[in-house]
């Protein structure tokens, strides 16, 4: 596959409409890591992967009922959102985060390795406190700051109204302040 | 990903910016490592799926299997095939690919067409040939009375015929096999349910039929069958099939595979009673 000049998601997606397969392979690329981001996130584990490829298919059988013009991004990620939760009732557990602290070196800190392990412990807490989460509030976290998803699409993606979300993501900031904040300057 | 940190805006106590604690999580979000394939391998073993049917991992020689480093071997194949068949709900389907020389530059499904409870996909990549033959999904021999008390819809049989060799009914009474000697087989299926057969179709394209009454297409090639499950819209291979004739009457979908010609196939499809 290949493209010459870039394609934006409407005309992806209408390409994909008329059956042109290519044009959906550019759409699975764009948002694979992305999908995979928020399945990992939202608790498939180690499944992510088999979740991610049944969410495509399902979006392209499901595509005609896409509203063209609005956007992409929170429709797929609803249906990767609502894969993973048909993955995790059907195993009975949900795995919560599957993620890991990558070694980044703290920007704020470059030059100081103390300050970094302080830091990277802090971090290593933060996550731990986003973890223990009850499971509402955790997934408005993950969705407004690890997905980095708008109030309106972290609705979208979770199926909940606005207003949940806001409050969710409210209480769950509270908690995580108490949990976490202490030292916060 | 490409996002806006402006929406959080409104999230703002009496901070007069994003909280401390906002920004730390938008910079461990940053940190933390997912695993994923490349983007790539994901597009060609979806699209895969969607042209072939077949799960990656499933064994399909002539389909390259996406590469999927992070996930052990063998796991993801079994819980494909518990989904598989836990879920069928699905009307069978019949998919053309036809054999014929496919051009290089018709790889991407030109049209999708859908008739008589089958999905057409004209034009693409040739569909490599299902390997082992597979029943419909709980498709077991019934008598024709056994038949009729269990199918959806009536349960008719071609008059141009004797007596059928064997009869199944498959998945739930969704579909009704009739088989003669020689590979002649009618399948009647409930048509008004939502799936699909699929058929990638390269040309010749399916012809139009029209005699006796009967408006039909008929497939003049082998091409890989299959169905389509309703849980997910997943495309389960079965087998390679013969020319085919579909049509529909009544709400109920048709395929009479294995009559040879169309015009045989037309005359056996328009005695049905």
């Amino acid at each position: 596959m290949k493209s010459d000049t870039p394609m934006d998601d409407d005309e992806a997606i209408a390409r994909s409409l008329d059956g042109d397969l290519t044009a959906y392979e550019a759409l699975v690329a764009r948002y694979s890591v992305l999908a995979h981001r928020t399945a990992a996130m939202l608790g498939a584990a180690d499944e992510a992967e088999d979740v991610v490829q049944e969410a495509f298919v399902k979006a392209y059988r499901h595509l005609s009922s896409f509203r063209q013009g609005s956007p992409f991004r929170p429709w797929l990620l609803r249906i990767v959102a609502n894969e993973t939760h048909n993955l995790t009732r059907s195993r009975g557990r949900r795995t919560g985060l599957a993620v890991r602290l990558g070694a980044v070196t703290d920007p704020v800190a470059p030059d100081d390795p103390e300050g970094a392990a302080v830091a990277k412990d802090r971090r290593a807490r933060l996550l731990e406190a986003v973890r223990a989460l009850p499971d509402g509030e955790r997934d408005a976290v993950v969705c407004r700051y690890f997905l980095q998803l708008s109030e309106a699409e972290t609705a979208e993606v979770l199926g909940r109204p606005v207003g949940t979300v806001k409050s969710s993501t409210h209480r769950g900031l509270a908690r995580l302040r108490e949990e976490v904040g202490g030292e916060l300057a | 990903m490409v996002s806006s940190r402006e929406p959080h805006d409104d999230d703002r106590g009496g901070l007069g910016g994003l909280g401390d604690l906002e920004a730390e999580l938008f910079a461990l979000g940053d940190s933390l490592d997912v695993p994923a394939p490349p983007p790539a391998d994901v597009a060609a073993a979806v699209r895969a799926r969607l042209t072939t049917g077949i799960a990656p991992t499933t064994p399909a020689p002539t389909t390259p299997a996406p590469t999927t480093p992070a996930t052990p071997a063998g796991r993801p194949l079994k819980r494909r095939r518990g989904r598989r068949w836990a879920v069928v709900a699905a009307v069978v389907l019949a998919v053309a690919a036809l054999t014929a020389a496919t051009p290089q530059g018709r790889a991407a499904v030109a049209q999708i067409l859908r008739y008589a409870g089958i999905e057409l996909r004209l034009g693409g990549a040739p569909v490599p040939v299902e390997p082992t033959p597979t029943s419909l999904p709980g498709e077991r021999a019934v008598t024709l009375d056994q038949a009729r008390a269990t199918a959806r819809f009536p349960v008719r049989t071609p008059g141009a015929l004797g007596a059928p060799d064997a009869v199944t009914v498959s998945d739930g009474g969704r579909v009704v096999s009739m088989l003669w000697p020689g590979g002649l087989r009618l399948d009647q299926f409930d048509g008004t349910i939502s799936p699909y057969l699929w058929k990638q179709l390269g040309p010749p394209f399916p012809e139009e039929v029209h005699a006796a009454g009967l408006d039909a297409l008929w497939i003049g090639g082998a091409h890989p069958l299959g169905y389509i499950k309703r849980e997910d819209g997943t495309s389960v291979p079965l087998r390679q099939a013969a020319p085919t004739l579909i049509w529909e009457t009544g709400g109920v979908g048709h395929r009479l595979e294995g009559a040879g010609d169309k015009d045989r196939a037309a005359r056996i499809a328009a005695s049905l009673r």
